[in-house]
């Protein structure tokens, strides 16, 4: 047998960088989820939104109009997290990935997905700015508190918030993969019970002033940088809950 | 010899049961092994601690002499092909297909190529909506064409009728023949895997029971063809595996080595030696509730 020995070529070694990059291709595999669905639904809040400031316009009110509708593809990111874990995940073991290789492709894979979909967001920005509200006043993307520091600053609002719903949908994923609906339900209630307690405890200091003051101070920039921080916390929570996921 | 893995004292518990229990191993480099087993005695999560897509309860577990948990070095010189894979949502066999060369080092298109056509795999269609048999052809073209160092087939031929499964036997024998390697083939088809093999590894409700060459598993029992009453006579108090008969004509396995006078015996009586089916052997080695006799079972285990 040990001619079998022999006749083995060199034994390769484990280019991680380069498998990593084949995990960002693995996930573009999925174009509906990463590509498509994000531009339609951009597209879809992008046209809605319009339409209603067409409609107030053309009902003869004035002044500047505002919408919360290019968030819509920020929240759909919850779900294309979700779907990386889910939809690939598997296959990702059959190609004899480590599981570190498939977080940080995945992670990467989205970074691209989101760096798309941000500019998308800038642009839309300048455009509304360059033009007043499409003249008629109305902003889907300029929204002055975020771009009060610019285009820069307003693009990586955008991307650090789609990336911090892509992570929360990618570990909820795989906490529900590894410990099943039940734990996954109740760490979700958790979290909530979590937050009014917080907010109970606001409101009987009487210091919801404080708080808005605090997001009013910190600005969008600041609040971006914030934003970071727990993107950074959360990956990581994410990445040890993986790494003792079985297939 | 070259041992590729070495498993020390493998226990895998899933709350109360033992899915592994205390399974130690030693598979050499560049031969084919048959992992045999019923349902639910473990050589699935005995492969997938191996490819460290599982993990061990306790004992240690070396592939190439390094643990594989996270281990990309180990990891890319080896393939599992599981028994239902399960695939990106949107993909078609193409995406796959032209996936798997990005992460197997050793892999070859033209190979990959010749199995499209001789499976007639339909490319575009996405995998969801592909015959049983058509999604196992993807993840046996995958195992065969990643040439991976160790290969490990978990019951992949899912679906496949008799023509499919002699093509995967017929490719698998030809490839390994050019390009040996190590292959673990996990099946319950024992008949038709047992040419195949040159090593045959039975593990039996966690434990491994029989773990030695195709050659000296069947000199562990002889089959005796011919009269009945003869027959009769030489078998008395042995244990008798299987036994069919024809009229006069009675086909009997029994444990254990002949003797000389067994052998005089054979031929005064004018009896018949045939080779003895792997699968018998098997079979009454990991029949529920009746245990081989201790002598037998200690010669399996040794």
């Amino acid at each position: 047998m040990t001619t079998a020995a022999e006749t083995f070529s060199p034994q390769p070694t484990g280019h991680s960088r380069s498998r990593t990059l084949g995990v960002v291709k693995l996930q573009f595999m999925n174009t509906q989820t990463f590509v498509w669905v994000p531009v339609l639904v951009l597209g879809g809040a992008w046209l809605a939104t319009l339409l209603i400031y067409w409609i107030i316009s053309a009902s003869g009110v004035e002044g500047p109009m505002f919408s919360g509708g290019s968030q819509a593809p920020l929240w759909y990111f919850a779900v294309v997290g979700a779907q990386a874990m889910n939809l690939t995940y598997y296959f990702s073991q059959a190609m004899s990935l480590t599981r570190r290789e498939f977080y940080l492709g995945s992670l990467a894979a989205a970074a691209i997905s989101a760096l798309g979909i941000s500019t998308v967001f800038v642009l839309l920005g300048l455009l509304e700015r360059a033009t007043d509200g499409y003249g008629i006043n109305g902003y889907f993307a300029y929204l002055p508190w975020i771009w009060a520091e610019g285009p820069f600053a307003a693009g990586l609002t955008y991307f650090v918030l789609t990336m911090l719903t892509f992570i929360l949908g990618f570990w909820f994923a795989i906490v529900n993969k590894r410990f099943g609906p039940l734990i996954l339900t109740t760490v979700l209630i958790s979290i909530a019970l979590l937050l009014l307690g917080g907010a109970a405890l606001v409101s009987l200091n009487s210091a919801w002033s404080d708080v808005w003051m605090w997001f009013v101070e910190t600005q969008s920039l600041g609040l971006t940088l914030w934003a970071l921080g727990v993107c950074a916390v959360l990956s990581i929570g994410s990445y040890l809950t993986l790494r003792r996921l079985t297939s | 010899m070259t041992s590729v893995i070495d498993v020390r004292d493998l226990t895998k518990t899933y709350k109360q049961t033992a899915a592994l229990d205390h399974v130690s191993l030693s598979i050499e480099e560049g031969s084919i092994h048959g992992l045999l087993g019923r349902n639910g005695a473990g050589k699935t999560t005995l492969m997938s601690i191996l490819t460290a897509q599982n993990f061990a309860t306790s004992g240690v577990v070396e592939v190439f002499g390094e643990q594989p948990y996270e281990n990309a070095r180990v990891l890319n010189r080896m393939c599992f092909v599981r028994e239902s894979q399960k695939y990106p949502d949107d993909a078609n066999a193409k995406h796959a297909l032209s996936t798997a060369p990005l992460f197997f080092p050793r892999w070859n298109q033209d190979l990959a190529d010749q199995l499209i056509s001789d499976f007639r795999l339909p490319m575009k269609t996405p995998i969801k909506k592909l015959s049983r048999g058509q999604q196992s052809a993807i993840g046996v073209i995958i195992g065969l064409a990643s040439r991976a160092e160790i290969t490990f087939f978990d019951e992949p031929y899912l679906g496949f009728d008799a023509v499919a499964r002699q093509m995967f036997y017929d490719h698998l024998i030809a490839d390994y023949a050019e390009h040996p390697r190590t292959i673990i083939l996990s099946s319950h088809l024992i008949n038709e895997v047992a040419d195949l093999i040159e090593n045959v590894i039975v593990i039996d409700q966690g434990r491994i029971i029989m773990d030695e060459s195709t050659e000296t598993a069947r000199t562990r029992a002889v089959n005796v063809v011919g009269d009945a009453d003869a027959i009769e006579r030489l078998v008395a108090d042995r244990e008798v595996i299987h036994s069919e008969s024809l009229g006069r004509v009675t086909s009997t396995t029994i444990l254990g080595q002949l003797t000389d006078a067994d052998r005089e015996f054979i031929s005064a009586a004018n009896l018949d030696l045939t080779p003895v089916s792997l699968q018998q052997l098997i079979v009454r080695a990991t029949q529920e509730g009746t245990s081989l006799n201790d002598t037998a079972v200690r010669s399996l285990q040794s």
